[in-house]
């Protein structure tokens, strides 16, 4: 015979067959792949469009030089300009600068101002030049001009020539829009004025951001960066451009590795999908396959039919997958914007660009995955002898080959091991590991434990008398559990899933919840409307706030950035009031800190946050440097505090020590206490009245804490979509497998219509036997996934973010969903079983073949 | 005991199979029926079953007209009065021995009782009830099925070609225990077959022809 | 004026500004001071920069020749610009002067002229015009005037550079009245002007980083003003030489946008230090020789005859190609070359044509 021909038939009728099977295979693959390729796809643009931008203001230089804090004095630039080596040094201050009538979106209302010299930067970054009027070239070194890229114009609805109003500190600051930065990227919202205009207008007269150099021909770029990095001490940082890199990829990288392991979550639902579609279509055929045998099919010829048949669903599925996949990206990028809401990489528009080898990558894994899912059972099927195949009711014991217990025994080891295992490139890749084998244990797990609990439950059940739908129900579930716990591996793998994920989020939230309580003690929140590291509040504008009544306490806070290793993002450093003798009466501290009271007196004590001691591995006890001051200064690190807000780290240290070090005596916000008797309101009104009053960012702490539980949420709705499709394939797969079983038992409920079991009886059998699997699945994977749940929330959390958090179960949600599912799962096992009561399973007991 | 009257099936596509069939078969007989194929043996089995339902005439069984009954009661009469031989068994892979056997009773509300044990024994199966069907051989399969057929004393036994997968010596014992258990439980019994030898050890054969049911004459073809 | 042009061509939006709001900008201004015919010119005060006036510039052309007798044509020119627009800010960055220089060599073995030129603003000692004596700085480029009266150039680029001292062997030639030199028919279109002929020089050419000993004789304009082109004005022609008996000729002409002429100057200095001035009638520039330029198409008179009362000087280019195509990064271009000169047709000296406004006006 033609094996080709005989091939292509028995594809085309097992489909034609079973349409719906193939359709949510095809379904299954195919958002298995749309979800990692779209998140790869949204990841990717969003990281490139971002790490472009970033560099598109940086240009084309070869090293940067930096301050350990935002500013450094310019003094740096001359001695660099003149530096031995040095083709071009180009200054550059960087501003976020508040925008009025921007603030009520607190995370989002800054516009980033480049200060350059023209004459230098148009060498080094001649993107930032500003395009003027005819004529009015000189507009470029004015003192009153800025100009505005195209989003920031669409951003601030303004065009040229209009006037810019924006704070400054605590004033307000004029500026004519000169003309566009027509060279800035798409989204990219910046803005670009002179230097020295910069300096004077916005209050920061002889400080720079950093200094940008080009080296003369034929320097060694390593061994100047290392002369030149000797030469200033260890006040400034010398980076190259590829640093610059490393550090903007480490900033969102924790978000994005974590992200793709959730799209690999996705994939791999969708894969023990395909595994059971086709496991249980091969194992319904198994007598189709035997008389194949019989009339002369070898078994490499059998095993290539079924290998067959897998491929073509993963190449279409895979294709499919792809498809959607990019129209999902694009849609995505389109609504939510690049960091899909989570703000990771803000104020770009990045765009989606069809990658073909990243494409054919996924197409790949998809294609693989349904191949191996095919594998397994089709080995099963060619090893099996046809005589004994031949015979029916010898399906399950094919299908307890699948699984034996050693193999989800050993996967269970391993992932306990592996939770256990510190980080690889501070990323919690074991954890990952941990959580598929758990998962590939546990599903492995389900035949053998169906089985036995159903044999269990059995034996107590009053086994001749009663309900005959619920024997019959419990004594398939116990004596045919492998074919039961295919169908219930989908619902195990993406409920576990949700349950982990629900718990893990849960925690968090929580844990923020009451963080926040404690980082903001205050009733009300003053900041300048300028930003971070500029000192906003001058010492007569901290007079003119303390002298207000109608507060009980106020604490004024000065916080900036500080860089401590190049490679890394910068950390943020608080200098506040703290209690010395006990910081948990200021920080939400964690346990790790000096007993109360026992700091030296003559120690600068510092209290670090969790991220710290991952990042830099200081201890509590240790003696740090920290570059506060002119030159570095000595402090003694007191404790550890928790902070959610900052994964890259923050340390807390007194504002009387740092004023003392640094000469600074301006602060950036203040926060104070009401009396009793005074309402937020009036506070506000009072604030409001100061002379400086219009240009102060008011909030209270209910505001804030609304506002940062928002940001919370939405950072994680795409969490929740994905937990819900991981759910919804998961359902598919119960629909899938029970249509398939129906159709595998049709004799069995012919048999059963005939000797006298009601049409409803029959109904119920498959809304019991679908119930009762789903309820254990539900069971055992709240267990799976509450395990799942103790690796996020204890390993992968504070390996990627840095931060550690106690573990909250949402009892009411979980209970809610779980008897959504198992409705779902019951009515779903309802529907694919209508075609066992149809005139045709009557007539299946007599067409034996 | 089963009464035919002016039975006429045809199928949508058309097909007359049965036209205008009428038959009186007296309680305690058990009769084989042969005809060729296509010729609605199986139709025929369907419609005393009350799996389906005549074009026109009607079905009498124990004074009660099958054929007019919705399918709920049509099960019940099924369940409580019927017993079914099949030839591919259709024993329950995952339940006992015994579990299959008790099955019928269980569907009638019954306990599953010593006549379980003792259904067990009668057809050569004693000391088993724990085994599960596969690992038994076809013809104790079919032993099985006996069982449950006749556990809860059904007045009227269905047997379809029961001995179609056994090899002729199997064959042979199966429906001599057939017609020894119809006969000890009083029951009135229908043996559809192709097969003389099989028809043989029933009490009387008919023959179903386009024209309706016929005695056969003895010793002469089908 | 003929230096305006190459501020034109060193940066173009400082030349815009000037060429088309220069009559205005001093009326807009309080701050930077008109040029007046009172002012008697001191040395060596005025050596050194003016910060009160808008635009300064020090300007050297000159013909060298190598070891080996081949010739060679430079020009060097430091601007200094003034923004008049920050002022109040007290910025170390506030750009509030910027400082231009332009250099070029003409090789004929190469064909066509080399040319780099640099804008930065003034500040952190790394650019600045000092007043006091020549001293102008921007980066590594500098031109310093010492105490012996001695002028020492040195600027280096990527490719080429040059070192050189120029050392005076006449007395500084102001021109016109005393030093005030008029540019238009308004008295207030003028500027304060010298000229420094016959520097003998001495030092280094630099060719891909080799050095080649050179020497010569070279001219330098020093001269600053706060607004003078007239609206009429459509381009410019001048020609500074040294001659070869010891006398030094400037003359220019500003032609007018219908034709003729706005304005036109020649003063001749002979070696015993008699200065002759010509008035505008009696100087006329008559092309000879027309040249089309391959770069922009636009048409130079590379050869001209010029009468100054009643001498006739011809000129003649050191090649054709010296036109200076700033187009990539400042967006103009005007002929600026070393020429030989004849006088009534016999070999006279050597000196350095401008021509400007022969292409249409540039868009930015």
């Amino acid at each position: 015979m033609n094996a080709a021909t005989v091939s292509r038939w028995l594809l085309w009728g097992e489909w034609r067959a079973h349409w719906l099977q193939i359709v949510t295979a095809l379904l299954a693959i195919a958002i298995g792949i749309a979800m990692a390729f779209s998140i790869h796809l949204i990841n990717t643009a969003a990281f490139n469009e971002f790490s472009a931008a970033s560099k598109s203001l940086s240009g084309q230089s070869d090293l940067q030089v930096q301050g350990r804090t935002a500013f450094f004095d310019e003094a740096l630039y001359p001695r660099l300009a003149d530096y031995d080596g040095v083709a071009l040094a180009n200054p550059v201050l960087e501003l976020d600068v508040s925008v009025p009538g921007k603030q009520q979106n607190r995370n989002d209302h800054r516009l980033k101002i480049i200060g350059t010299d023209m004459f230098r930067s148009m060498q080094i970054a001649p993107d930032l030049l500003g395009l003027t009027e005819e004529g009015k070239t000189l507009d470029r070194v004015a003192s009153d001009t800025v100009f505005l890229s195209p989003a920031a114009m669409e951003w601030l609805q303004v065009q040229q020539n209009d006037t810019l109003q924006l704070h400054a500190g605590l004033e307000t600051v004029s500026l004519r829009i000169a003309g566009g930065l027509v060279r800035a990227r798409a989204g990219q919202r910046i803005a670009v004025m002179d230097i020295g205009a910069l300096q004077w207008r916005f209050q920061q007269l002889g400080v720079l951001s950093r200094i940008e150099l080009k080296l003369r021909d034929g320097v060694n770029h390593a061994a100047f960066k290392a002369q030149l990095a000797s030469d200033l001490g260890e006040s400034f940082v010398v980076a190259e451009a590829q640093d610059q890199e490393k550090r903007i990829a480490n900033m969102s990288r924790a978000y994005r590795v974590n992200l793709n392991m959730l799209a690999l979550v996705a994939l791999f639902t969708g894969t023990f999908l395909v595994f059971s579609t086709q496991a249980l279509s091969v194992v319904r055929r198994r007598q189709q396959f035997a008389l194949l045998r019989v009339l002369g099919v070898t078994r490499a010829q059998l095993l290539r039919q079924i290998a067959m048949e897998g491929l073509t669903l993963g190449v279409l599925g895979s294709l499919l997958g792809l498809a959607l996949g990019y129209t999902v990206a694009l849609l995505a990028i389109q609504l939510l914007g690049g960091d899909l809401g989570t703000n990771f990489f803000p104020g770009v528009k990045p765009g989606i660009h069809f990658d073909p080898p990243t494409a054919l990558l996924f197409l790949g894994i998809g294609i693989a995955v349904t191949l191996l899912g095919s594998i397994i059972p089709a080995l099963e099927a060619a090893r099996a002898k046809p005589a004994l195949a031949l015979r029916s009711g010898s399906e399950d014991t094919a299908m307890a080959k699948l699984s034996t217990p050693w193999f989800a025994l050993i996967c269970l080891t391993v992932a306990l091991l592996f939770t256990q295992l510190p980080p690889i490139f501070e990323l919690p890749i074991f954890g990952y590991l941990a959580i598929s084998l758990l998962l590939i244990g546990g599903i492995a797990l389900m035949p053998h434990f169906t089985g036995r609990f159903f044999s269990s439950v059995l034996r107590r059940w009053p086994q001749y008398r009663g309900n005959i739908v619920s024997t019959l129900a419990l004594a398939r579930l116990a004596n045919a559990p492998n074919q039961a716990a295919i169908a219930l591996g989908g619902i195990l793998a993406s409920f576990s899933l949700m349950v982990a994920m629900a718990i893990m989020v849960t925690s968090f939230r929580v844990s923020i919840d009451s963080w926040l309580g404690q980082v903001l003690p205050a009733d009300v929140y003053v900041r300048t409307a300028s930003s971070g590291d500029q000192g906003g509040f001058p010492p007569d504008a901290q007079q003119a706030i303390a002298a207000l009544s109608g507060f009980n306490r106020i604490d004024f806070f000065r916080t900036q950035q500080l860089t401590l290793d190049p490679n890394r993002p910068d950390i943020t450093l608080f200098a506040r009031p703290v209690d010395r003798a006990d910081a948990r009466n200021t920080l939400p501290m964690t346990d790790d800190m000096l007993t109360p009271g026992s700091i030296p007196s003559n120690a600068m004590p510092v209290w670090i946050s969790e991220a710290i001691v991952d990042l830099y591995g200081y201890r509590v006890g240790d003696t740090i440097k920290l570059p506060v001051g002119a030159a570095s200064n000595e402090f003694l690190v007191a404790g550890v505090w928790r902070d959610y807000g900052r994964q890259f780290g923050a340390i807390q240290m007194l504002l009387s020590d740092y004023q003392a070090l640094t000469g600074d005596l301006s602060v950036n916000t203040a926060a104070m206490w009401l009396q009793p008797d005074t309402t937020s309101d009036q506070a506000l009104a009072m604030l409001r009245q100061l002379p400086f009053g219009a240009a102060l960012e008011i909030s209270r702490s209910s505001d804030l804490r609304a506002l940062s539980l928002e940001i919370f949420d939405r950072s994680f709705a795409v969490t929740y979509l994905l937990e819900m499709i991981a759910v919804v394939i998961g359902l598919l797969g119960v629909a899938a497998s029970f249509s398939a079983q129906t159709l595998a038992r049709v004799k069995e409920f012919g048999m059963l219509r005939h000797i006298g079991v009601l049409r409803r009886q029959i109904f119920a059998l498959l809304a019991a036997e679908g119930g009762l699997l789903t309820l254990l699945g539900i069971a055992l994977g709240f267990a799976l996934g509450w395990a799942i749940s103790l690796i996020l929330v204890f390993i992968v959390n504070p390996q990627s973010f840095h931060w550690t958090m106690s573990l909250h179960v949402p009892w009411l949600w979980l209970m809610t969903i779980a008897v959504i599912l198992l409705m779902s799962a019951a009515l779903t096992a309802l529907l694919s079983g209508r075609r066992a009561v149809s005139a045709q399973v009557v007539r299946a007991v007599r067409e034996d073949w | 005991m089963l009464e035919l009257r002016h039975i006429t099936k045809g199928y949508a596509e058309g097909r007359k199979v049965l036209t205008d069939l009428s038959y009186r078969l007296p309680a305690g007989d058990y009769v084989a029926i042969m005809g060729e194929s296509g010729v609605g043996k199986s139709t025929l089995l369907n419609l005393i079953a009350g799996l389906d339902t005549p074009d026109s005439g009607e079905i009498v069984i124990d004074g009660a007209a099958i054929s007019s009954l919705d399918d709920d009661a049509a099960t019940r009469l099924r369940r409580e009065r019927f017993g079914f031989i099949f030839q591919a068994f259709h024993v329950l892979p995952h339940l006992t021995l015994a579990q299959n056997i008790a099955l019928p009773l269980l569907l009638n509300g019954n306990e599953a009782d010593a006549r379980v044990v003792r259904m067990l024994e009668q057809v050569g199966l004693q000391g088993r009830g724990d085994h599960f069907p596969r690992q038994l051989s076809g013809g104790e399969l079919q032993r099985v099925a006996i069982a449950r057929a006749l556990i809860h004393r059904p007045k009227l036994v269905l047997a379809d070609e029961p001995t179609g997968n056994l090899d002729p010596d199997t064959a042979h014992e199966i429906l001599q225990l057939i017609r020894a258990e119809i006969k000890a439980n009083g029951a009135t019994g229908i043996l559809v077959t192709h097969s003389h030898a099989a028809a043989a050890t029933a009490d009387r054969v008919l023959n179903l022809t386009k024209d309706g049911l016929q005695a056969a004459t003895p010793g002469g073809s089908a | 004026m003929k230096t305006m042009s190459r501020f034109n061509g060193v940066i173009a939006f400082v030349m815009l500004f000037f060429c088309l709001l220069g009559i205005d900008a001093l009326a807009e201004s309080n701050r930077l001071k008109p040029v007046t015919p009172d002012y008697k010119l001191s040395f060596p005060l005025d050596y050194g920069a003016h910060d009160d006036f808008r635009i300064e510039w020090w300007y050297i052309t000159g013909w060298l020749e190598t070891a080996d007798k081949k010739p060679l044509g430079f020009q060097v020119t430091f601007f200094r610009y003034a923004t008049d627009s920050n002022r109040d800010n007290p910025s170390r960055f506030a750009a509030k002067y910027l400082i231009i220089a332009h250099l070029a060599l003409s090789d004929p073995a190469a064909g066509k002229l080399m040319h780099v030129e640099r804008t930065v603003r003034e500040g952190f000692g790394l650019a600045y015009a000092k007043p006091g004596d020549t001293d102008v700085k921007l980066d590594d480029w500098t031109l310093v005037r010492e105490d012996n009266g001695r002028y020492v150039v040195d600027m280096r680029d990527s490719d080429f550079g040059l070192q050189l001292s120029l050392t005076p062997t006449q007395s500084p030639m102001l021109q016109d009245q005393n030093g005030f030199s008029r540019k238009g028919p308004k008295p207030e279109q003028a500027s304060y002007y010298y000229s420094e002929p016959h520097l003998s020089v001495s030092g280094t050419v630099f060719r891909n980083d080799k050095p080649i000993a050179v020497t010569g004789r070279a001219w330098l304009d020093h001269e600053w003003s706060t607004a003078y082109l007239d609206p009429e004005a459509d381009g410019w022609d001048w020609v500074g030489a040294n001659l070869d008996d010891g006398s030094a000729l400037m003359a220019f002409q500003i032609r007018a946008k219908q034709g003729g002429k706005v304005w036109a100057y020649a003063a001749l200095r002979d070696a015993s230090g008699n200065m002759t001035l010509f008035d505008p009638d009696q100087v006329e520039f008559t092309p000879v020789r027309m040249w089309q330029s391959p770069h922009t198409e636009a048409v130079y008179p590379v050869e001209m005859r010029i009468r100054t009362g009643d001498i006739e000087w011809q000129l003649t280019p050191l090649l054709d190609d010296q036109e200076l195509d700033a187009r990539q990064s400042t967006a103009t271009v005007y002929w600026e070359g070393a020429v030989t000169l004849t006088r009534n047709k016999q070999p006279a000296g050597h000196g350095y044509l401008e021509l400007t406004g022969y292409t249409k006006p540039l868009a930015l």
